[in-house]
């Protein structure tokens, strides 16, 4: 995908229009990658970023293509499926590995996009969800779509929203799932924080 | 075992009431942490926001349904801006605010939306909003009670005593995960009523979808993947 911000031809370190950080990058390489230019416009001091600030810098380097950018609250799942310290914030590398599968997912978002519209229809959501491998039941299928879509539609926004939950779930089932049989044992409160963690 | 002593499904105890600071509704009440709120009640008057115009108290609302409170009734018709009968998740989302003035956020209103919504359209109707009001009402007092330090907001400590006594048995770092999530970004963040209303909703649906599967009452389910995905796509979505 080309984004604006590609490297000067020649090498060097290019600063994508937005500047590095304040004194420079704290990381020589990571100044060379075209990412940390958004990176860095909206991150504080603390090089973490927030739901706010993670809509504002996705917004800027333009991942969402022709698409509306996102709302906040995807922002703010987006950030729960990475945030291993559970600090609510992203550092660099985990915005890079969010950047990576968002991308992943706008792939085949646009694969099955066939009209161009931004949307995608339920039975186009149901193909695209099972291609990605999720084994959904009918009722699953159901309330996802019921859930997702405005007058029948899917935009792209929300796709990722259900493919942040989708993954986070099945995240957290696997890690349960010691013997890889595709059963887990759950107890109460432990299942209880698995499902609201997502 | 499961958290018998807690609310009862979809809504919460009613237990005793916080003292007369709070009032007893949605009608004006004076002082602290709430501030002095404008004509209408706590929440802020119906639609505040881009709205301009005073509201005042609630109008006569002479030509309210039977059954519907006359202060409802208005407010109602306050809150639904298109004059269609009924009432969106955006035009809700314009009508309720937390106690630092922020619109309550989109999840709670579609949660609670959908719990009142009948026809299953994604709206509701006049009977269905006077529901809702009464069921946010008892969530506030639970707040209130919960918010000990009279902040008005709910902090790490507040919410661990709150599950504790609502007979959940949760861990610190799921509380810690929460205000990571749902408070601003403080050296003391705590979170606010919707988000509360939101959690607790919340809390109360994984009880429901695990009680389900667990027939013998063990505490303890197994469950495939699939059957997984599904309980918590149809519940939790």
């Amino acid at each position: 995908m080309a984004f604006p911000g590609q490297p000067a031809p020649g090498g060097g370190f290019y600063q994508g229009g937005y500047g590095g950080a304040p004194g420079g990058p704290a990381f020589p390489e990571q100044a060379q990658d075209p990412l940390y230019g958004y990176f860095a416009a909206v991150a504080g001091q603390d090089g973490q970023i927030d739901a706010d600030e993670l809509q504002r810098c996705l917004t800027q380097s333009g991942i969402a293509g022709a698409y509306k950018p996102f709302n906040l609250e995807t922002c703010r799942l987006m950030i729960s499926m990475l945030d291993r310290d559970m600090s609510g914030t992203l550092g660099f590398n985990e915005f890079k590995e969010l950047w990576a599968v968002v991308n992943g997912w706008k792939q085949h978002f646009v694969s099955f996009d066939n009209d161009r519209s931004g949307t995608v229809d339920r039975q186009e959501l149901e193909k695209a969800l099972m291609t990605m491998g999720f084994r959904l039941s009918p009722q699953a299928v159901t309330a996802i779509t019921r859930r997702y879509s405005t007058h029948g539609k899917i935009t792209f926004d929300d796709y990722v929203a259900c493919c942040v939950k989708l993954r986070a779930l099945t995240e957290c089932f696997r890690r349960r799932d010691v013997s890889q049989q595709g059963f887990v044992n759950f107890q109460y409160d432990d299942f209880i924080q698995c499902v609201m963690s997502i | 075992g499961f958290p018998g002593a807690g609310p009862a499904p979809g809504a919460p105890p009613s237990g005793p009431y916080p003292g007369a600071p709070y009032g007893s509704g949605p009608s004006p009440a004076p002082g602290a942490p709430y501030g002095q709120p404008p004509p209408g009640g706590p929440y802020g008057p119906p639609g505040c926001g881009p709205q301009p115009g005073p509201y005042g108290g609630a109008a006569p609302g002479g030509n309210a349904p039977p059954g519907v409170d006359p202060e409802a009734f208005s407010w109602f018709q306050a809150v639904d801006a298109d004059h269609s009968g009924y009432i969106s998740v955006k035009e809700l989302k314009q009508a309720l605010v937390n106690s630092n003035w922020s619109t309550f956020n989109d999840e709670t209103c579609l949660l609670m939306i959908n719990m009142f919504d009948r026809t299953r359209s994604g709206r509701i109707d006049v009977y269905g909003f006077s529901a809702l009001l009464r069921f946010i009402q008892q969530w506030k007092n639970l707040f209130q009670q919960y918010d000990r330090d009279q902040s008005g907001s709910i902090s790490f400590s507040e919410l661990q005593q709150a599950f504790s006594q609502m007979g959940y048995n949760l861990s610190p770092q799921f509380s810690q995960l929460l205000l990571a999530r749902y408070a601003q970004r403080s050296p003391s963040p705590s979170i606010q009523l919707d988000r509360f209303i939101q959690i607790c909703m919340q809390l109360q649906s994984t009880t429901d979808a695990f009680r389900e599967k667990d027939t013998g009452l063990v505490g303890n389910v197994r469950l495939s993947y699939e059957d997984f995905l599904t309980m918590v796509v149809t519940r939790m979505l």
